[in-house]
């Protein structure tokens, strides 16, 4: 069961160097290609990113995720600092809001905080509501810039 | 090629995007991209003890593969905004059973036009997007939104 104690919590601040490889990886991942020729240029050489307007390579749109999940200890320190059941959890909602670009070789601080905690009524367990932890985070690059702000939603079953 | 976004109307479909079937593979692989190691996704044997039968993909793959729609749609450096409510769960596709499971293993996403606005002194367009498996269960909805240039 979540610690609403720990709402307004804010994880200690992690700093992530953005790495080439780990884009290319991620990349991979999310369009299920087993090398890095096969996925977008733009993710994976420092040219094709330039020509189509980047700064260089630059993140897929949902690689925020792993910045978060290194920070606060990861998924089980995240859940161990909150109090939350592993084993009734669900991810219910993610929101990203791109503010600025985020290229290979910058570094983010990310600040993570817990924004909202609360419960909702099961119509088929009554006297067990799912259990809701909302979680903010904001990217800030090496200089400073607010580039991404990312929304979780957690519940517990 | 990216669309030309100020062409589109309010209610343009775009071209749907189709994974291929998910595997064990590809959830290994998120995994470790990602940096979510939930047991969840990986290890049949902690699923066992939480009462299911299989390990299930990742959400997030989910919306990574529809942020691959997205960016197949248009340049990335148009996204401003990108949101998910997670609807379902979904299993990869069995090697010893392909042809009966590698429906539910794949996930196509669809994308509409619903609204056209102005934001922060920009021209923005509202896409309501809607993750599917081949058997038509829904994985997740959600919406981007993206200048117009």
């Amino acid at each position: 069961m979540a610690d609403k104690s720990k709402l307004g919590y804010e994880f200690p601040s992690h700093r992530f160097e953005v790495e080439k490889g780990k884009i290319a990886e991620f990349a991979m991942a999310v369009s299920q290609k087993d090398a890095p020729e096969k996925v977008n240029p733009i993710y994976t050489g420092e040219k094709a990113a330039q020509q189509a307007g980047y700064p260089g390579i630059v993140i897929p749109p949902t690689f925020p995720t792993s910045v978060m999940f290194r920070t606060g200890g990861g998924l089980m320190g995240v859940v161990n600092a909150l109090g939350i059941d592993l084993t009734r959890l669900l991810h219910t909602e993610e929101e990203y809001e791109y503010l600025g670009s985020v290229c290979a070789g910058d570094a983010l601080t990310c600040r993570m905080k817990v924004v909202d905690m609360y419960d909702k009524a099961q119509e088929d367990r009554p006297g067990k509501p799912m259990e809701f932890t909302v979680v903010e985070t904001e990217m800030r690059n090496q200089r400073g810039e607010l580039v991404i702000k990312a929304r979780s939603i957690l519940v517990e079953r | 090629m990216p669309l030309q976004l100020a062409e589109l109307n309010i209610g343009d479909s775009l071209v749907p995007y189709t994974s291929s079937p998910i595997t064990r593979t590809d959830l290994v692989r998120y995994a470790g991209a990602s940096g979510d190691f939930n047991p969840l996704h990986h290890d049949s044997t902690f699923v066992k003890t939480i009462g299911m039968e299989r390990v299930i993909v990742h959400g997030m793959l989910i919306m990574g593969i529809a942020g691959e729609a997205i960016t197949n749609w248009i340049d990335f450096k148009d996204l401003r905004k990108f949101n998910v409510r997670f609807a379902g769960m979904t299993e990869p596709v069995d090697f010893d059973d392909w042809e009966n499971t590698r429906q539910r293993a794949t996930i196509t996403i669809t994308g509409k036009i619903k609204n056209k606005f102005e934001e922060n002194g920009e021209k923005r367009i509202r896409c309501d997007i809607v993750a599917k498996d081949g058997l038509g269960n829904t994985k997740l909805r959600g919406f981007f939104i993206a200048a117009l240039q």
